[in-house]
């Protein structure tokens, strides 16, 4: 099955659903694992980047991906951070073997910390693990 | 003063980013070509067609810049972001954060990479904001 990205209607407003949509597209174009997490995800995740006051919603469906504009039905994952973390969020260090966040990488370490200080707020992450790892990895420009 | 846009202001642009300490850092492993910033057409100012300035970007300098009229000429590069005067004004004047900037889609990324130019955030950002340091004069 080939993974299909799409942005909802009105989406196409929202600079960070475009980055969000294009990214995932090309970090799936280049790199098979990210391709075969996709296929492998689903559930709804918020992205609210609070300092500019917008919110996308990434609905995953076994590689079909829809970006909205807002909060879009009851997300699994909620993540609450200024546009700067949501960036350092993609680059966040995957480890080459497990393809898992590597927990010693620099962008990890900072952003471990910025949660523990409530500068990123994430709800439903225990509950939503795998789509949480998942999403890193999708997300994730680490090379 | 350099009038915004112009050949002028396109090769003051290109010597201030290559008298930013912060890009030379950032932007050294970058070999993955030219940067094209376009303005685009804005009768009421005067620019009857989009303007581009391309800057030739490699490992950390700027090795030349182009001043070119239309979004064809500016299609050779990989990579091309485009905004209104206003914006591109904002961003000179240090009031318009280029990385939030595109997340709020009031600078498009119209053609590249965005995985390579995220893992270049930091690059990125200086190779922009270095217009800050250019003397400007604005059309409105």
């Amino acid at each position: 099955m080939e993974p299909a990205i799409h942005l909802a209607p009105r989406a196409e407003h929202n600079g960070f659903a475009s980055m969000l949509a294009t990214l995932v597209r090309q970090n799936i174009d280049e790199r098979p694992e990210k391709k075969q997490t996709l296929l492998k995800m689903r559930g709804r995740v918020a992205l609210v980047v609070v300092d500019l006051d917008m919110t996308v919603t990434l609905h995953f469906e076994g590689g079909r991906l829809t970006v909205h504009d807002g909060v879009v039905g009851i997300p699994d994952l909620t993540i609450r951070a200024d546009s700067e973390w949501h960036t350092q969020m993609s680059l966040v260090e995957i480890h080459g073997r497990t393809g898992l966040p590597d927990p010693r990488g620099e962008v990890m370490k900072s952003i471990l910390t910025a949660s523990r200080s409530g500068a990123i707020e994430m709800f439903g992450m225990w509950r939503s693990f795998p789509l949480a790892l998942r999403l890193t990895q999708v997300l994730s420009v680490s090379a | 003063m350099h009038d915004f846009p112009s050949d002028a202001w396109t090769q003051a642009f290109a010597a201030a980013v290559n008298d930013n300490e912060v890009y030379r850092t950032h932007g050294k492993a970058w070999t993955f070509g030219s940067v094209a910033m376009v303005v685009e057409a804005d009768p009421s100012l005067g620019i009857d067609d989009a303007q581009g300035m391309i800057l030739d970007v490699h490992e950390g300098s700027c090795r030349g810049a182009q001043y070119v009229t239309g979004m064809d000429a500016v299609q050779e590069a990989p990579f091309v972001i485009v905004a209104p005067y206003a914006r591109w004004k904002q961003v000179i004047g240090g009031e318009l954060d280029p990385i939030k900037a595109m997340m709020e889609g009031k600078l498009a990324m119209k053609k590249g990479h965005l995985p390579t130019m995220l893992r270049f955030v930091q690059s990125s950002r200086a190779l922009v904001t270095s217009a800050t340091a250019v003397p400007t004069k604005f059309r409105d």
